[in-house]
């Protein structure tokens, strides 16, 4: 494995106006590393996944990602770089009214000229390699639909597609089964996981279901109001910590029954 | 403004007031209550006019001309429209606040915030100013213009159109990709893509049918446009007319008018038929946010997306062939020494017009302000019985079952459109043609011709605003019992009005530009004037004209644009 981590953040504020969300944030994460984020809403969770694809920019401290100062790259550096990872949202973020194959294929834009990405549209290429990406996240019969008419698992399969074909080191999960029910949500969670496995591709997943977190991960990273609560492998998460993090006895998140 | 300062009236009481005493203001400006204003000797020529239109001209080499210049007009406004969308694409995404966030990277990511903040609007803020200038001259100055340039060539007739036009769809394009939601282009965007390509698998798709709505609107726009410009002896149907209606032969001028009549409600029809079949409704979304919430079958629209793309596919290429323009006159030496020419005739300005552009600044802005209050008042008016919604059978004020035969509504719903098809079919300048039949020349024919002939637009603007307003509140008022009337007052007409007066502040803005065209058969304001200069080729007037009325369009945008935020 590589010694080098494949995320680093370095003592890392962030503040949106003068709230402070994120309050001297420092961690390693390496490859092959499968680490949920759970925590309130508003511990920050999303904020730390939006620093760490390159999205935002910290108010103080580093963010390295791929061994690179994310916040020093040029334009050009800073897309190489966001080119390796992909990230999956809890609204899926796709177009609703273009055929899934053309939302699929996005993953390839990073790669493709722009005359490519145009004749795409028109005449849809690498067909199989969507229709791979679609039968791993096993729906590949949807190739050609519109995707405004699939569902909501569906489209978070389209999306999970998408990031396939786009074959980063590492996804990111903002939340990815939030507005998903229990069974689409373990299908979905499982489907991540076999995503990371197949590659040795890093999983970094911010959950409100700490149980999805303990089963599908090794890791298990606790936010509490903008500081890391606790960081520890999964099977040592115990049920004081959790009843700590949300702050009350009951404070168990619903849907835990998984 | 003396009532800002009390608190106890609403800004649109407020704003309400103020347009009151202005419409008040404008009338007395006119000389409604002071002077002769109505010529009785016209009134036989009026009615001679009227009576031809029950036997137009039929003879067969009449019907040959009418057709060929129908096919003319089409013409300009199909290239027209084609040359206005290519710029304006270009253009609209220059001028897209979007384009400049993604190319430059957001704010937040910004090396130096500081420094973004600042260099961000610049790029966009300045590409929308410069786009200002050509929108604000009208099409029939543009075509005056390109008259003295390159004669009567086709050329002349597409570029007046395609000028303006694309400097219009340039803003409303940037309007529509700024309101388009922007996550999925953010996501692209952090996964390393060029922003181009980003913009072709995320916006570009999201908002397609909302500019291809505007699109086909914007040839409606056309088609009345390349009619106007045939008076500037551009050829097609309005130069015909313009030919028949000075030499009184009024069996033709009807044969014309019928042809127009025609060939707009044609388009207007199909265009609303495949905005209702692609699932986009209203043309403009002014005052609502714009989302892609529509909902048809996939598989049909597919199958009308390529019937349609074929027609058009069929048609621009025809139409350029029909009238064959030569664009290599755009760059010949001749042009270029031509422009020389009217910059070295144009320098210095003639100051010494200072105070008559004062006055004639006035009379313009009385003009826009009356018939914009004719044009608001009489669409109002039309707009509810030429609503399919309220008084057809199943409609929401029809007090019937749905399965009663009841003649009435349909009587008003086809009068109602066919008056507002007339209006906005003639042209605003062969309107003040008529109209001077029997009134005096002057400010108040202007208006009124200009009115007319936004009441038809601004009718079936706010037709289809009522046909679009949210079922739900109406239901839910009838399931209660509510009779008509109360629906009326307290369901359609306060749902619809925030919207009504939105378009209509709108098309103040398209008042102020047109009070130039009117102008053109001397209904007065800086319109007449600037046709003069034009005409007798004194460009050192002209500029100061032109810039005056330049400051004027850009006063009346900004109000409109406060107004409406105010109400909104």
């Amino acid at each position: 494995m590589n010694a080098a981590p494949l995320f680093e953040l370095k003592q890392v504020s962030h503040q949106f106006g003068n709230l402070p969300v994120l309050k001297d944030v420092s961690l390693q994460i390496f490859s092959g590393d499968r680490v949920a984020l759970v925590g309130a809403s508003g511990a920050g969770k999303s904020t730390l996944i939006r620093l760490l694809n390159g999205t935002l920019r910290p108010t103080q401290g580093e963010v390295w990602a791929l061994g690179r100062n994310v916040n020093q790259l040029k334009p050009a550096r800073l897309r190489q770089v966001q080119q390796q990872i992909g990230t999956v949202y809890q609204q899926f973020h796709l177009v609703d009214n273009l055929q899934v194959i053309h939302n699929v294929n996005a993953g390839h834009l990073g790669r493709w000229s722009l005359f490519k990405a145009l004749v795409s549209l028109l005449v849809p290429l690498e067909v199989e390699t969507a229709t791979q990406a679609l039968a791993q996240v096993g729906i590949p019969e949807k190739l050609y639909a519109i995707t405004r008419d699939l569902s909501g698992g569906q489209q978070q399969r389209v999306a999970l597609a998408r990031v396939l074909v786009q074959n980063p080191l590492a996804i990111l999960a903002d939340e990815p089964i939030a507005s998903l029910d229990p069974t689409l949500s373990r299908e979905v969670m499982d489907l991540l996981r076999s995503l990371g496995q197949q590659a040795g591709r890093t999983l970094v997943v911010s959950l409100h279901d700490v149980a999805f977190a303990q089963s599908h991960c090794d890791r298990i990273i606790g936010l509490q109001q903008g500081s890391i609560r606790f960081d520890c492998p999964s099977h040592e998460v115990s049920e004081t910590m959790l009843e700590d993090l949300y702050g009350a006895p009951d404070g168990a998140p619903d849907g835990a029954q998984g | 403004m003396s009532s800002r300062g009390t608190t106890r009236l609403t800004p649109t009481q407020v704003w309400g007031l103020l347009s009151l005493g202005s419409i008040a203001f404008s009338l007395l400006a006119a000389g409604l209550f002071q002077q002769d204003l109505v010529n009785s000797d016209g009134l036989p020529l009026l009615l001679r006019f009227f009576n031809a239109s029950l036997h137009p001209d039929l003879s067969p080499d009449l019907l040959q001309l009418t057709w060929n210049s129908s096919l003319i007009t089409l013409s300009y406004a199909v290239c027209g429209t084609v040359l206005s969308l290519i710029l304006g694409s270009i253009g609209g995404l220059l001028a897209s606040e979007v384009w400049w966030l993604s190319v430059l990277g957001d704010r937040s990511r910004h090396s130096n915030p500081v420094r973004a903040s600042f260099q961000l609007p610049i790029f966009w803020l300045s590409i929308r100013a410069l786009l200002a200038f050509p929108r604000a001259i009208h099409e029939l100055i543009w075509g005056l213009f390109f008259v003295n340039l390159w004669g009567l060539d086709p050329l002349t007739a597409i570029l007046a159109i395609a000028i303006p036009f694309s400097a219009i769809v340039a803003k409303v394009f940037s309007e529509i990709l700024d309101d388009t939601p922007r996550e999925t282009l953010q996501v692209l965007l952090n996964s390393g893509v060029l922003p181009l390509s980003a913009f072709c698998y995320s916006l570009f798709p999201q908002a397609f049918l909302n500019l291809l709505s505007y699109a086909f609107y914007r040839f409606e726009c056309s088609i009345r446009s390349a009619a106007v410009l045939g008076i500037i002896g551009a050829g097609g149907l309005g130069y015909q007319i313009l030919l028949s209606l000075q030499s009184l032969r009024y069996e033709q001028l009807w044969t014309f008018f019928y042809a127009l009549f025609v060939l707009n409600g044609l388009i207007d029809f199909s265009s609303a038929w495949l905005r209702r079949q692609l699932g986009c409704a209203s043309r403009m979304d002014l005052n609502l946010k714009r989302t892609s919430a529509l909902r048809s079958n996939s598989r049909q629209r597919q199958g009308m997306g390529s019937a349609l793309f074929l027609g058009i596919a069929l048609l621009i290429p025809f139409c350029f062939w029909y009238i064959h323009p030569d664009f290599s006159r755009l760059w010949t030496a001749t042009t270029a020494e031509r422009l020389r020419e009217i910059y070295r005739a144009s320098q210095p300005p003639d100051w010494s017009i200072m105070p008559q552009l004062l006055h004639l600044s006035l009379e313009t802005v009385v003009m826009s302000i009356l018939a914009i209050a004719l044009a608001a008042v009489g669409g109002l008016i039309l707009a509810f019985p030429a609503a399919h919604t309220l008084f057809m059978p199943g409609g929401i004020l029809n007090p019937h079952q749905p399965f009663q035969i009841n003649s009435l509504p349909w009587l008003g719903l086809l009068l109602s459109r066919a008056v507002l098809l007339l209006t906005r079919a003639i042209p605003a300048p062969i309107w003040a043609l008529m109209v001077v039949f029997v009134f005096f020349p002057g400010i108040l024919p202007g208006a009124i011709a200009l009115g007319l002939h936004n009441l038809g637009i601004l009718g079936r603007l706010m037709a289809e605003v009522i046909e679009n307003l949210d079922q739900r509140p109406l239901e839910a008022l009838k399931a209660q019992g509510a009779p008509a009337s109360l629906i009326f007052f307290y369901g359609v007409l306060p749902l619809s009005l925030p919207r009504f007066l939105a378009y209509a502040l709108y098309r103040w803005e398209v008042c102020m530009r047109e009070t130039v065209i009117v102008g053109l058969v001397g209904a007065g304001g800086l319109g007449r004037l600037l046709m003069e200069q034009l005409s007798s080729f004194d460009y050192r007037g002209m500029v100061l004209t032109l810039s005056c009325f330049l400051l004027l369009t850009f006063a009346v945008d900004w109000m409109s644009a406060k107004i409406r935020r105010s109400i909104r």
